[in-house]
C-alpha cells in the first residue's frame, strides 16, 4: 500500500532501495486523481497511458542499475502553459485549446530526462493571468484544505495537486506571484528561482521581461531536487543565464547561523494590511529564524504601491503585446477576467511603460543597496489565508498592493514557505527572498526552518 | 478617462467590449491612473536621467 502522501525526497529513496516500484507509485496516484480531482479540478488532462509506459521504463532502467537519481520514477505535473511535444498545451483558454505542440519546453525534456514521470497537464488561470474564472473550457482548480477557497494563481492546478497528493511536485510559472500564491495558499513549498535560471523556452509567456518558470512541491528539500533538474543554460532562451549550476540539495545542510535577514514589515503591516494570523505567523518565524542562528533585523524599502505599480505597468503591456491580435479577432473567446485585465493593457501608453522601465532600474538598485549588508530579506507572501474562491475581484490585482511582484521586478531568488495554519486549518506562509543567484542560499533557509517547525507534517484531511 | 474617451481608445485597439464590461473598465480606471501616476516622481524625471534601456552589443 502506497501512502496518501510521500514527498519526492522519500518516495526517491524508497525507489532506489527498490523498496517502491514507480508502477505502484504512478498506478497510486492515478487512482488518488480518480478518486479526488472530481471535487478538486486539479487537471485538465491526465496522461493515463504514457505515464503508465513512462513507470514501466523507469522500472525497467532501476532494475538494471540505470538509476537516474532523485526524479526517476517520480510523479509529476505541468502547469497546461509548459509545452509538450504530441499533448495539447492550452493555457486553460478556449483560444488554446487545440494547440499541439511538436516539441517539449526546454524544462520539461530536462525533468524527463531526469526521470520525472508526467501524469497530466495543470489548471492555471487563463494565460496565467485571468482567473480564477468560471467561463473557460475548465473549471477552476480548488483548494483541498476548504474546497470552497482559492488556490491562488496562476499556477492553481500545481497548487492543488501537490497539496492533496495527486502528484509530488509540479511546475509553475511566475510573472507576479504565481508560484508563490498557490504555494502560500496551499501550504506548500514553491520558489521562483533567480531570473534566468530556467529556461522559459516552450512556456506560454506572459510577460517577457517578468516571466520565471519554477519548481512547486511540498518542501524545500524536494523544490531543490526540481530545481537542480529544471535549471541550466539554454540559448534559446535570451533571459537565460549561462553560469554553472550548484548541486542545491547538498547546499541544503550548510550552516544558516550568521545569516543576516532583513524583515520587511511594513508591506504586510501598513502597505497591504495583513490579517492578524498572518502577521503573527511571521512574527513567529522571524523568532524561529533568530533562535535558528540568523540575525533579524526590520528594514524599509519604498512602499509596496510603488513596486506593484512599476511591476503591474511592465507586465500589462507585455502582455498585451503578446495576446493583441488574438484579442482583436476573438475577443470573447477569452475568459471574461483575462480579457478585460488585458483592456487594460491597451490603454497604457508607450510612455508610461518606459517611465516603469525607468523605475525599474531605480528599485532594483534600491534593493541591491539594502542588501548590500544582508543575505536574505523576508515579507508576507499573501495578506491572509485563502479567500472563498467566489470573492475575488476581477481587478483585485489593482484594488491592493501584490506583496510578491517586487521580486519579479529584481528577478531575485523568492520562496513562499509555509508558516502555520489558522485556527480553520488553513496554511499561512512568508517569503524567503535571496540576492540573484544565492538560490540555494533561499532554499537552505527555508529547510532549516521547516526542519525546526512541525508544519510540514500536517495535510489536507480528503 | 470618461466612458466617452474609452470607447475611442477601444475603437483605435478594435476591440470589441460589451456595454457591461465597459462600465467595470471604466470604474477601475482612476485605480489604473493612480498606478500609472506612481511611476513619475513628484517634479518628473530630469531629461538627462538615466536611460530605461541601454542596448548592450555585444562586445569585440
Amino acid at each position: 500500500m502506497v501512502p496518501d502522501y510521500l514527498t519526492i525526497a522519500e518516495a526517491a529513496k524508497l525507489i532506489q532501495q527498490r523498496e517502491l516500484s514507480p508502477v505502484e507509485l504512478v498506478e497510486s496516484r492515478l487512482q488518488r486523481i480518480e478518486k479526488l480531482d472530481g471535487k478538486l479540478h486539479s487537471f485538465i488532462r491526465v496522461l493515463a497511458d504514457t505515464a503508465h509506459a513512462a513507470a514501466r521504463t523507469a522500472e525497467n532502467e532501476i532494475a538494471a542499475g540505470k538509476y537516474r537519481g532523485p526524479l526517476h520514477g517520480i510523479p509529476i505535473g505541468l502547469k497546461d502553459i509548459y509545452e509538450t511535444a504530441g499533448v495539447a498545451t492550452t493555457g486553460h483558454s478556449k483560444v488554446m485549446q487545440d494547440h499541439v505542440p511538436k516539441g517539449d519546453a526546454f524544462s520539461v525534456k530536462k525533468l524527463r530526462d531526469a526521470g520525472a514521470i508526467v501524469m497530466g497537464k495543470l489548471a492555471t488561470h487563463e494565460f496565467a493571468l485571468g482567473g480564477p474564472s468560471f467561463d473557460l473550457p475548465w473549471p477552476p482548480a480548488r483548494n483541498p484544505w476548504e474546497t470552497a477557497r482559492f488556490t491562488g494563481g496562476s499556477s492553481s492546478g500545481t497548487g492543488a495537486s501537490v497539496a492533496a497528493g495527486l502528484v509530488l511536485g509540479g511546475t509553475g510559472s511566475d510573472t507576479g506571484g504565481s508560484i508563490r500564491g498557490p504555494s502560500a495558499f496551499c501550504g506548500l513549498a514553491g520558489i521562483k528561482p533567480t531570473y534566468g535560471l530556467i529556461s522559459r523556452m516552450g512556456i506560454l509567456p506572459l510577460a517577457f521581461s517578468l516571466d520565471h518558470a519554477g519548481p512547486m512541491a511540498w518542501t524545500a528539500e524536494d523544490c531543490a531536487i526540481m530545481l537542480q533538474a529544471m535549471a541550466g543554460h539554454d540559448p534559446a532562451d535570451p533571459g537565460s543565464a549561462n553560469r554553472p549550476i550548484p548541486d542545491y540539495r547538498a547546499a541544503l545542510k550548510g550552516e544558516v547561523k550568521g545569516l543576516r535577514v532583513g524583515l520587511i514589515r511594513h508591506f504586510y503591516e501598513r502597505d497591504n494590511e495583513a490579517n492578524a494570523a498572518t502577521r503573527n505567523a511571521i512574527d513567529a518565524a522571524a523568532k524561529q529564524l533568530a533562535e535558528l542562528g540568523c540575525s533579524v533585523r526590520e528594514i524599509t524599502l519604498s512602499p509596496l504601491p510603488e513596486w506593484s505599480a512599476c511591476g503591474m505597468t511592465i507586465m500589462l503591456c507585455e502582455s498585451y503585446s503578446i495576446h493583441e491580435a488574438n484579442l482583436r479577432r476573438r475577443f470573447t473567446d477569452f475568459g471574461e477576467n483575462f480579457r478585460d485585465r488585458m483592456v487594460l493593457g491597451g490603454l497604457v501608453s508607450g510612455a508610461d511603460y518606459v517611465q516603469a522601465l525607468r523605475r525599474r532600474r531605480e528599485l532594483i538598485a534600491e534593493l541591491d543597496g539594502a542588501m548590500a549588508d544582508l543575505d536574505i530579506v523576508m515579507t508576507a507572501s499573501a495578506p491572509s489565508e485563502a479567500p472563498p474562491i467566489d470573492q475575488v475581484p476581477k481587478f483585485a490585482l489593482f484594488e491592493r498592493p501584490s506583496l510578491t511582484i517586487p521580486f519579479n521586478i529584481t528577478g531575485s531568488p523568492a520562496m513562499s514557505v509555509c508558516c502555520g495554519y489558522t485556527d480553520s486549518g488553513l496554511p499561512l506562509s512568508f517569503q524567503i527572498v535571496g540576492k540573484r543567484f544565492a538560490d540555494a542560499t533561499v532554499l537552505r533557509l527555508a529547510y532549516a526552518y521547516e526542519q525546526a517547525t512541525p508544519w510540514r507534517g500536517r495535510r489536507p484531511n480528503l | 478617462m470618461t466612458r466617452a474617451e474609452l470607447d475611442a481608445a477601444l475603437g483605435r485597439l478594435g476591440l470589441d467590449v460589451s456595454e457591461r464590461e465597459r462600465e467595470e473598465v471604466v470604474a477601475v480606471l482612476p485605480l489604473l491612473q493612480q498606478m500609472l501616476d506612481r511611476l513619475r516622481p513628484p517634479g518628473g524625471r530630469d531629461v538627462a536621467a538615466e536611460p530605461a534601456h541601454v542596448v548592450k552589443f555585444p562586445e569585440g
